[in-house]
């Protein structure tokens, strides 16, 4: 077993940078099993993507007695750089940070899993955090009954639209998804260069197909997916995209390209996250003050009820290898960074996941007098978490696999529908490749 | 050759070894956590993965491109030089050399300029393929001329210098013995330079055949530019760099190292016979 052990954990170094391997392989003679959990005494060790990094300061200023090592890591969603660190440490038996900020929400699938399990249940930790949430804020936490993460903010899809743009030219907002398409290519007749949504970035997929409520993302159990294109909510999601692409009320680009502001300045309308206003409008695209607004998430026509995907809204997580006061310190740590207004209502772009905070922010809005008829915008952020469409992050990256399908496939001159059946096809791929039984 | 043979050893005999034990090894996966002595499965879960071929096609389809011309170039440019003497020689042997003498970070930065259709100095180019974003630069399709261009720019000066430092090492009594018997500058090129440097286009040949098996940072970064447009399992080495993180599956990424190890090695093999790298040529270039 030990044997087994040391192997597999210096293997991957061995593919890549051979000779490293060796010394390695001499040090890591002994591995601990990952039920043993060790406690520095206090001091604890975090990882936190740049963003998060003013939240990692904000609580070495409120807690000056607390020793922290605050690592930033890199940020980029999808990337596999701290995936790859944790592959090793889960071999190695050692090295964990105690506290992480997930850079890619589906880092919380490998995270959970019996092999590595590196997050730990706070279901009993931190039962008074846990119940300040709304349970559809946390419920990406929430993995076979245990909350294995915290959110850091909340991310919703609402309906995002440029107010000045429609007051000006008298169009009528939709209140369902059937009413967006066909006004969005109304709208690209009648204002070409006008568009309507992105399709490019890796969230693309959480903004269509989750809102359609479409099974991309089912886990069924620790090693059953189920993924279905061909449901009747897929092929709405896939008609209405169809219908918009065709009639040029869509770009290829994503909402994250170097060179998307020039598109972004004339989106008039799409569903996004509630993240959008102060991070794409105000601060990446620099849309003037007083034009965009947001009104609560599309329904589908024939439901009574609106239906919505969500955009990240990063998770923190804590280890499962530590104890005594290396635990406890790095549960205020996670306490802090979740809950606390000195990060999550001065620093913060994002909508607090956590309840009690969420006014203190919203009533920052007001003060900021960015969107346009604000009322109605927090009213909007406060209701969409309730319409958030089910969505379980996997082993695999979803919004990867959406990114090197859809967007290149449109390019190079396929329809929406050949583009929707390449990722299909690729997203049963990668769930086989990682080792899913895809129902 | 006691120094040598210890480097091989370290470096080389001792890593290779390792990696094959360990692909012979049942890798714990995600979802199945069992271990134990694999035989031969992790080889099978490799060539059997739906990507195994493709990676293969992407990387054998920049090799047919790039090879050539890189070679024709070096060669080309090398004999260019060494016919232009003087200082006028000199400094173009500079000039070729800066793009390469360039931190790879920063030479990959200036491609993201030029490949990008609202800040490149080419623009105008892109714009008359109809191409106005980023993403319709940089797709698949475009990749193996990319990486096409971006390796020939990034490698060519260093070779010319080395091809150039064989050119020098050529006897001037055989210019000179060419000279009396009439030949001109072309035939002394064709005719008596060219054959004479063969180890040395031989030993280019190697070297860059090696450096495009192991592409890997630069379609990782053109992914990460065109915001995961590019397969981020586009080369056979991010296969297996896959196959260790996503997957979690060391002996199948151990496999994949030992297959790529193969396949390098065979083709390596049949450049050194070819060439006469190693051969009695050299000793008659001298």
């Amino acid at each position: 077993m030990k044997t087994t052990r040391f192997l597999s954990a210096s293997a991957g170094v061995a593919a890549i940078a051979a000779a490293a391997l060796v010394l390695s392989g001499c040090a890591a003679g002994d591995t601990a099993e990952t039920s043993a959990q060790t406690d520095s005494g206090g001091k604890i060790t975090v990882w936190v993507d740049p963003p998060r990094v003013p939240a990692a300061e904000a609580f070495q200023e409120a807690y000056p007695d607390i020793e922290i090592d605050v690592v930033q890591i890199d940020g980029t969603v999808g990337g596999k750089t701290v995936k790859q660190s944790f592959a090793n440490f889960d071999s190695a038996g050692s090295g964990w940070p105690d506290a992480i900020f997930f850079p890619s929400n589906d880092d919380i699938a490998w995270a959970t899993n019996s092999s590595s399990n590196y997050a730990a249940d706070l279901t009993d930790l931190l039962p008074d955090v846990i119940e300040g949430y709304d349970p559809a804020v946390l419920s990406f936490c929430e993995i076979d009954g245990q909350i294995r993460c915290l959110r850091n903010d909340a991310a919703p899809d609402v309906f995002w639209y440029n107010k000045k743009f429609f007051d000006d030219n008298g169009y009528t907002l939709p209140t369902t998804w059937e009413e967006y398409a066909d006004l969005a290519v109304t709208i690209a007749e009648e204002h070409p260069g006008k568009i309507s949504g992105f399709l490019g970035d890796a969230y693309a997929i959480n903004r269509y197909l989750q809102g359609a409520n479409c099974p991309t993302n089912d886990r069924v159990s620790e090693s059953e997916a189920h993924i279905d294109l061909s449901d009747p909510n897929c092929e709405r999601a896939t008609e209405l995209l169809t219908e918009m692409y065709d009639g040029g009320a869509l770009s290829t680009q994503g909402i994250f390209d170097g060179d998307a502001a020039e598109a972004g300045v004339n989106l008039v309308m799409s569903p996004g996250a509630v993240w959008w206003g102060n991070y794409l409008f105000r601060d990446t695209w620099q849309i003037p003050a007083g034009e965009m607004s947001a009104v609560a998430p599309l329904a589908w026509d024939g439901e009574s009820s609106p239906s919505t995907g969500n955009e990240g809204g990063g998770l923190w997580g804590v280890s499962s290898h530590i104890t005594g006061k290396q635990l406890e310190n790095a549960l205020t740590f996670a306490t802090f960074v979740a809950t606390d207004p000195r990060w999550q209502v001065d620093l913060s772009t994002g909508l607090p996941g956590y309840g009690p905070v969420q006014d203190a922010w919203l009533a920052k809005i007001e003060a900021d007098a960015y969107f346009a008829d604000i009322p109605t915008v927090q009213q909007a952020f406060k209701d969409a978490a309730s319409a958030v469409q089910p969505y379980a992050y996997m082993l695999y990256d979803t919004g990867s696999v959406w990114t090197e399908k859809v967007s290149p496939t449109l390019i190079s001159g396929g329809t929406m529908p050949d583009a929707i059946a390449a990722f299909g096809e690729e997203l049963v791929n990668q769930a086989e490749s990682v080792g899913y039984t895809v129902q | 050759m006691a120094p040598y043979l210890l480097l091989f050893v370290v470096a080389a005999a001792i890593p290779i070894g390792y990696a094959f034990w360990i692909s012979l090894q049942k890798a714990p996966t995600l979802v199945n956590p069992q271990t134990g002595f694999g035989g031969f499965e992790s080889f099978v879960t490799v060539v059997t993965d739906y990507r195994f071929f493709g990676t293969f096609v992407n990387i054998f389809t920049v090799m047919i491109i790039w090879l050539p011309i890189m070679i024709l170039g070096i060669v080309a440019m090398a004999l260019l030089i060494h016919a232009s003497p003087g200082r006028f020689g000199g400094a173009m042997r500079f000039v070729y050399y800066i793009p390469g003498a360039l931190a790879g970070i920063a030479n990959f930065v200036l491609w993201v300029y030029l490949l990008n259709p609202s800040q490149s100095p080419i623009a105008f180019l892109w714009q008359d393929l109809g191409l106005t974003t980023l993403k319709e630069v940089v797709t698949t399709e475009n990749l193996p001329l990319i990486l096409t261009a971006m390796l020939f720019f990034q490698g060519l000066g260093t070779w010319i210098v080395i091809v150039n430092g064989g050119l020098n090492g050529i006897s001037d009594e055989i210019f000179e013995a060419a000279a009396l018997d009439g030949a001109n500058a072309w035939q002394l090129a064709w005719r008596i330079k060219l054959p004479l440097i063969r180890p040395w286009i031989g030993y280019a040949a190697l070297m860059n055949l090696a450096y495009g098996f192991q592409l890997f940072l630069e379609p990782y970064l053109m992914r990460q530019i065109s915001a995961g447009s590019i397969d981020s399992e586009w080369a056979p080495t991010q296969l297996g760099y896959a196959f260790a993180f996503t997957n979690r599956n060391f002996p199948a990424a151990a496999a994949m190292s030992i297959i790529l190890l193969v396949i390098t090695l065979a083709i390596g093999i049949i450049i050194v016979f070819r060439s006469g790298l190693f051969g009695e040529r050299e000793e008659k270039a001298r």
